[in-house]
């Protein structure tokens, strides 16, 4: 039985549906009214006796404005609380054993509680009444998906993380209501959608209300302000809905794996530093989606880990290219003979850089080195990239294509260690075996056929938001 | 096999009464609680007589009978309900098997096409039937008339319900409907309101039911309570979330709306004196929705007035949905029964239609009126004044209508610094 590491930070959801009704009446000053009187009710609910938080899984049960706490204290320590949570492998008595946790350096777990509300009261009071209004309107129904986090770190407890979440619920449905009322045109309505947001530190985790629906491209002007309020720079996207946190409670759907390098343990070269792809990729590799590419569809798998990574840091919605796709742009851009598509020939560089440029419309550099042993002195031209660009880099020669995810480099002593990503594995997404056995790991320069050719192909990052 | 059937001694005793007291023949109402293994009857209650009845008192009336059992089970907390039909003549058991058949089916058929709830895989659905010759006071018992019909195992006791449990709660009802803009056959005022009360008791019977503050297993025990009383009484929480929307029409064309808000109270019984927790969260959320309907459809059967909204001027009504009142089946004990009070009517109302339809003598200070108050009508938040043009109603005993033509301004509640009330004596 491992406890729960005290380098861990948990962070506290509160998510559940709140209806938001009222009639509308004709004139438009009065609509207003009846939508910000509606969302008023929703708070001053919330601030209510009868807000219950319930801990998803569990009997725990809160009370945040009455400081009724069900099973546990409020004095009870976040982590603690999740040995209250009920999996399959039960233990009779209720309370189960931490699990072992994995081996991640910090490990980030998510508490996931219920918004409720308590329908029963203290009696007896007022009977019922039955009030009919007859005026032609419009009738709003619509249900708001209210979903605060808080991060808290070791020593929180329970009670400071649900007032802060009180806080948070309070805050997000005023930015509801902005949301609502800045969008409302005429009668349509877009219902906001709270969306999470990991900036860099020490910001930390920020949650923002957009209209459902809207996409990316008609929200600049709300990124810009976004961008100026939290001070960050303006080229390069940080709230475009592909931005959004990834809960590490909720597995991707698509099955692959994201981020392999993150488990490693990085070389510590003398005076060396580390530099590293920036964001988030996932790893495609042979035999992939049902598609028989081993031996020939090296370079493809390269390219779609790129593909991925632009996608997944939002500049472009598209999702990643299958194989045929990326024969279809080439043949559609005038590199090749329509006879290509289906076929099993291999791709360089070049033909990376132009389906990157047809499809993605992402520019690229090409570096050439004439031998392998040259780059061991690309050192510094390739921690600039990774530095400035931060994106991974396809490399081509001898007979192989690889990714690149990083460099280890001295400047003192020229020793340079290269993190690769293999898309040569042929096994399952199993990230222990993945890191263990070298399909994600540092190589030495001698990883380098020393008289092959090479080319390298360095996606640029465009500079919007 | 047929069921078992544990009786108590007072319905003996009542329909000895009725043998001997009445002539022509009698029909009535069991009363009780069903269960797995045996079935309680509490209660039992003869149809209240016709004003005029054409035939000799001979023939037995499906529809008398039916509504009469319908407006009985509307007087049942939870945990109550009609159980059977039972029927006093001279003329053989066979002919009346017959009768009492159809007659249990139809009482079936009414209630349960009034009920909202969905029904469960475990209720019982066996109801009984029990015809008495008063001559020669034998009885022939029958069960389960939806299919063969089985001999009932019939036994008498004393003090079967006095250690009955009762979960109770108080709870808020805030209920927003739209109107269609164009009252049709299809789409009456009545139907939103009714759609809007299945889309709320969905929400109901989803809600986390707690005792005490916990979330119980489902086969447990109910414990705790006040052990230390001789009645075993549990006050129960319920926790809702409301169902994500699925339609993505938010904002719809209306001609206004009906909202219901207030509090409720709520009450059922079960059987043993450790009823498992899972029982006693259906048994009060069924009540908790029936209570709700029962007076909605009151109110409705009373007429609301259905002119159309042809102008722009907002125009709001209020009606005051009746309170709930309790009276106790036996002086001891803690079974009740309940009937609902229209802000106009008094007591002796309520005593009058507990001997009509239960045939239960119950004195004004018998009944428990502390569960719940009458309605008010509070004054809004948004206190716009109002023109104040009062309208008289010309309305029917139950009804009393405040209409008010406001000016601006949404109000669910009145909201005119002078709102006048009319009724009639």
């Amino acid at each position: 039985m491992v406890l729960v590491e005290s380098n861990s930070v948990t962070i506290v959801r509160v998510r559940g549906p709140l209806e938001l009704r009222c009639l509308l009446d004709s004139t438009d000053d009065l609509v207003l009214m009846a939508i910000s009187r509606a969302f008023q009710s929703l708070r001053s609910q919330v601030k209510s006796q009868s807000c219950v938080f319930a801990v998803c899984g569990s009997p725990v049960i809160i009370w945040p404005n009455t400081g009724v706490y069900e099973e546990i204290t409020p004095d009870t320590p976040c982590e603690d609380v999740f040995q209250w949570i009920q999996t399959d492998e039960q233990e009779p008595g209720g309370r189960r054993s931490a699990k072992k946790k994995s081996k991640r350096a910090i490990s980030v777990n998510v508490l996931n509680l219920s918004l409720m509300m308590e329908v029963t009261r203290p009696g007896p009071l007022s009977a019922p009444v039955l009030s009919k209004t007859v005026q032609k309107s419009n009738f709003l129904s619509a249900t708001l998906p209210i979903d605060c986090v808080v991060r808290t770190s070791c020593n929180n407890t329970i009670r400071e993380a649900c007032e802060q979440l009180l806080e948070a619920l309070t805050q997000q449905l005023f930015e509801m209501e902005k949301v609502t009322l800045q969008h409302m045109k005429g009668t349509t309505l877009l219902v906001p959608e709270p969306v999470h947001f990991l900036l860099p530190e020490p910001k930390g985790l920020v949650t923002v209300v957009f209209p459902a629906g809207v996409p990316d491209r008609e929200l600049e002007t709300q990124r810009r302000e976004l961008h100026q309020q939290f001070d960050l720079p303006d080229d390069r996207p940080y709230f475009r809905r592909a931005n959004a946190f990834h809960f590490p409670d909720e597995p991707y759907k698509d099955g692959y794996l994201r981020n392999p390098h993150a488990v490693l343990t990085h070389p510590n070269l003398d005076n060396g530093k580390v530099y590293l792809v920036q964001g988030i990729y996932s790893y495609h590799h042979y035999m992939q989606d049902r598609a028989d590419d081993n031996g020939w569809g090296c370079a493809y798998r390269s390219l779609q880990t790129i593909c991925s990574w632009y996608q997944q840091q939002g500049y472009v919605e598209r999702s990643v290219p299958s194989h045929k796709e990326i024969q279809q742009a080439l043949v559609d851009v005038g590199d090749k003979q329509a006879s290509f598509v289906g076929s099993r020939q291999w791709i360089g560089s070049i033909e990376v850089q132009a389906v990157l440029n047809h499809l993605l419309g992402i520019t690229s550099k090409i570096m050439f080195v004439s031998q392998g042993l040259e780059l061991a002195s690309k050192g510094r031209e390739l921690a600039n990239h990774f530095l400035t660009e931060g994106t991974p880099v396809m490399i081509g020669g001898g007979v192989l294509a690889h990714t690149i995810l990083g460099v280890a480099w001295s400047e003192t002593t020229g020793q340079i260690r290269y993190l690769i990503l293999d898309p040569h594995y042929t096994g399952a997404e199993d990230l222990q075996t993945i890191t263990d056995k070298g399909w994600c790991g540092w190589k030495g320069p001698d990883f380098w056929d020393q008289t092959a050719y090479y080319n390298l192909c360095l996606p640029q990052r465009p500079r919007f938001i | 096999m047929g069921r078992s059937y544990i009786v108590e001694d007072d319905v003996e005793e009542y329909l000895c009464k009725l043998c001997s007291t009445q002539s022509g023949t009698v029909t009535g109402l069991f009363i009780g609680q069903c269960s797995i293994q045996r079935d309680f009857i509490v209660m039992a209650a003869r149809t209240p007589q016709k004003e005029e009845s054409a035939d000799d008192g001979q023939l037995v009336d499906k529809e008398w009978l039916s509504e009469h059992a319908r407006q009985v089970s509307r007087m049942l907390p939870g945990g109550l309900s009609v159980l059977g039909v039972f029927i006093i003549s001279d003329s053989d058991a066979k002919d009346s098997l017959t009768t009492l058949r159809q007659l249990v089916f139809a009482v079936e058929n009414l209630i349960s096409s009034e009920q909202l709830w969905s029904p469960a895989d475990d209720d019982v659905t066996d109801r009984v039937t029990l015809h008495v010759n008063p001559k020669t006071r034998k009885t022939f018992d029958v069960t389960d008339p939806k299919t063969v019909a089985k001999p009932a195992d019939w036994k008498y006791q004393s003090r079967v319900c006095s250690n009955w449990a009762t979960v109770l709660c108080w709870l808020d009802v805030d209920l927003l409907v739209p109107i269609p803009e164009k009252i049709t056959s299809t789409k009456t005022v009545e139907k939103c309101l009714m759609e809007g009360l299945k889309s709320w008791t969905h929400q109901i019977e989803s809600g986390v039911f707690l005792i005490d503050g916990k979330k119980l297993p489902e086969d447990s025990e109910l414990k705790g309570g006040q052990k230390k009383s001789t009645r075993q009484t549990y006050t129960a929480q319920l926790l809702v979330s409301p169902d994500m929307q699925k339609s993505s029409d938010v904002v719809q064309r209306c001609g206004g709306s009906l909202s219901v808000r207030g509090v409720i109270h709520s009450r059922a019984f079960l059987h043993s004196n450790k009823p498992k927790a899972k029982l006693a969260e259906r048994l009060l959320k069924m009540d908790v929705v029936s209570t709700v309907a029962t007076r909605v459809q009151m109110l409705l059967e009373e007429t609301l007035t259905s002119e159309e909204s042809s102008r722009d001027v907002k125009q709001t009504e209020q009606l005051c949905l009746p309170r709930r009142v309790f009276c106790p089946v036996k002086v001891t004990g803690p079974l009740c029964v309940c009937d609902y009070q229209f802000s106009d009517e008094g007591l002796t109302e309520i005593t009058d239609r507990l001997k009509e339809m239960l045939d239960t003598d119950a004195a004004e200070d018998d009944l428990d009126t502390t569960q719940e108050m009458s309605a008010e009508l509070i004054q809004s938040e948004a206190t716009e004044e109002a023109t104040a043009e009062t309208v008289e109603a010309s309305e029917p005993r139950r009804d009393i209508y405040i209409g008010v033509a406001v000016g601006i301004a949404v109000a669910l509640l009145a909201t005119a610094a002078s709102a006048l009330y009319f009724s009639d004596a």
